[in-house]
């Protein structure tokens, strides 16, 4: 047995113990959600530490390889992975605190659910085996379920709740019967093995295989809003409460990303281009649907969800670019999820953050001169929306640029040309925002807004100043880490994938 | 002689009695009742391919799934007594009120 591996662990270890510890403490009264808050930071913390000790590496371990019998996989790949889903559990602690402290929300368990979701992300992302997967799935769901329709006086949350549990129980029920056909049909459920297996035989012969990975596929479309499975995100990102929505719609979309990438790069990789035509469609549909949800709301919550539909769809261009250029579109889908985390991320935690004290501030018309009361406030909500619009000097012009020259490489021109015009619509409901907070009078605020203190607008700030920086930083001081180091990594955690 | 593909063909009958379930029942309790089918159906699949195989994996998962659907159905129940305290009804439709 080697006892350095368990370095690789530490990560997962540490998130797993937290949220034991943090259920038994949370009956306690002494623990109050301030303290809670802490204890789930420090947990936090620890697993980003362990987890950065191997960043910048290309290395792919499995460790203790005879106890977890190559189930579980320590990579460049998921290390990246893992930062993004552990920094966007702390960014969600940090903003959120305030926000479970106003409501009556007040509960200590909701850091040991966050906690367990985390866990079943870093799972997710880890896993070598589709049952692996399947559980760790399982695990993160079930904690959305309860943490979003956790405040249970409130009925919208329990609806919410509801409507994801009965879809989402489906579509991991699709994931199952995937699971089992793909065991039927290769006598395994290891990635690895699955992938020599496939390698080995013809096309023809592997029908099972091919369907059953087209069901995993369905679930992944579902988990991550795509067209025809998008209705549920809705309603469940309206009901949740804001930084819970906030950590579904950057953090759970990151967890699915990376275990597709990993399934479809190294599983399929001889048979991508089967699916591309579906892909290709849904891409389309996706951003159409999307753009249209996105301009006809009035509540801001229901824009930014509806919104983040349309981001799915720019996800799945670089998804179906795949097939013709792997490693360049891998690297964009990587480096474009950075981007979305911190955009959206910073637009929800500042929306939740506003909205903690009075429960009005949600729709476009509350924010109507909103710049002449908070000018810090509104400048950072500007620079979340201008990088969500992908407008150059955001980081999100980054990503938007290198799907769309991805795909324009692999010839789906008309891919990105529909992109194009998604975010062309996209800046109509982004600017209208931006442009009530500033260039209309101020009438008076009601309600109380908060001020600018404390840690919530302290976090906020620092992400809008990561959004600027990755988006000019390498031309103003071009030795320091910037976009490139980002580049850089994503293509190593790409190479990683294809050592084991 | 009762091969693989019996079982699998059970398998796929249960699945589509299940998507049925799903799709027609409108009572919540009915409804968690399809999944949970669907759920067996896949843990017949799971057991009789691993058995064609010799390889106790499969049956292994198949204790998974069953722990996983308790705690799904755990959630869920919770949910639909909350459901019930609040509109005193478990009927699907009910759950219409938030506009889409």
């Amino acid at each position: 047995m080697k006892y350095d591996d368990i370095i690789y662990l530490l990560p997962l270890l540490s998130i797993g113990v937290g949220a034991i510890v943090l259920m038994l403490l949370s009956p306690i009264k002494k623990f109050s959600i301030d303290k809670l808050s802490w204890v789930a930071l420090f947990f936090l913390i620890v697993s980003f530490a362990t987890n950065a000790l191997n960043f910048g590496m290309v290395y792919s371990i499995a460790p203790y390889a005879h106890l977890f019998s190559y189930m579980l996989v320590s990579d460049t790949f998921s290390g990246y992975f893992n930062s993004i889903i552990i920094a966007g559990g702390i960014v969600t602690v940090l903003v959120g605190t305030h926000y479970f402290d106003k409501s009556n929300m007040l509960r200590g368990e909701v850091f040991s659910l966050l906690l367990f979701a985390v866990f079943g992300m870093l799972l997710l992302v880890q896993s070598n085996e589709l049952f692996t997967s399947f559980i760790a799935l399982e695990i993160a769901s079930i904690s959305l379920y309860v943490l979003i329709g956790f405040q249970k006086n409130n009925v919208r949350r329990i609806e919410g709740s509801f409507r994801y549990l009965i879809l989402g129980s489906m579509a991991s029920i699709m994931f199952l019967l995937g699971v089992t056909l793909i065991y039927a049909g290769t006598k395994s459920t290891n990635i690895l093995n699955i992938a020599s297996y496939l390698s080995s035989h013809k096309t023809e012969d592997m029908t099972l295989t091919i369907v059953g990975g087209t069901l995993i596929l369905i679930t992944f479309l579902f988990k991550i809003a795509a067209f025809p499975f998008q209705n549920w995100s809705m309603d469940a990102y309206e009901g949740a409460p804001l930084p819970i929505t906030a950590f579904m719609a950057s953090t759970f979309k990151v967890a699915i990303f990376g275990f597709i990438l990993r399934f479809v790069l190294v599983d399929f990789h001889e048979l991508k281009n089967i699916w591309s035509d579906i892909l290709f469609y849904v891409a389309i549909l996706t951003m159409i649907y999307g753009s249209f949800l996105a301009i006809f709301q009035t509540s801001l919550k229901r824009m930014l969800a509806a919104s983040s539909i349309v981001h799915t769809g720019y996800l799945l261009i670089a998804f179906v670019s795949i097939g013709s250029i792997g490693e360049s579109a891998a690297t964009s889908i990587i480096f474009y999820l950075i981007a979305y985390f911190l955009s959206s991320m910073g637009a929800f935690g500042m929306l939740s953050y506003i909205a903690s004290s009075d429960h009005l501030r949600v729709t476009y018309e509350d924010f109507r001169g909103f710049s002449h009361v908070r000018p810090y406030m509104a400048a950072m909500m500007s620079i979340f929306l201008l990088s969500l619009a992908g407008i150059p000097s955001t980081i999100g012009f980054i990503g938007k640029f290198y799907i769309f020259i991805g795909a324009i490489e692999s010839g789906y021109t008309i891919l990105a040309i529909v992109g194009i015009l998604a975010t062309f619509v996209s800046v109509y409901y982004y600017f209208k925002l931006i442009a009530l907070m500033y260039f209309y009078p101020s009438p008076e605020m009601k309600g109380k807004i908060p001020p600018l203190r404390g840690i919530p607008p302290l976090v906020i700030g620092i992400m809008a100043i990561l959004i600027i920086w990755g988006g000019i930083g390498n031309t103003l001081v071009s030795y320091f880490p910037g976009i490139d180091f980002l580049i850089d990594t994503a293509k190593f955690a790409y190479q990683s994938l294809f050592m084991g | 002689m009762i091969t693989l593909t019996h079982y699998l063909t059970l398998t796929g009958i249960l699945f589509s009695l299940g998507i049925v379930g799903v799709l027609r029942r409108k009572n919540l309790l009915m409804l968690f009742f399809s999944t949970e089918i669907l759920l067996n159906a896949v843990n017949i699949g799971f057991a009789a391919v691993s058995k064609y195989y010799g390889d106790l994996s499969g049956q292994i998962f198949s204790f998974f799934i069953i722990a996983i659907a308790a705690s799904e159905v755990a959630v869920g129940l919770g949910l639909l007594v909350l459901w019930y305290k609040r509109s005193g009804t478990i009927d699907l439709d009910s759950l219409q009120m938030m506009k889409g």
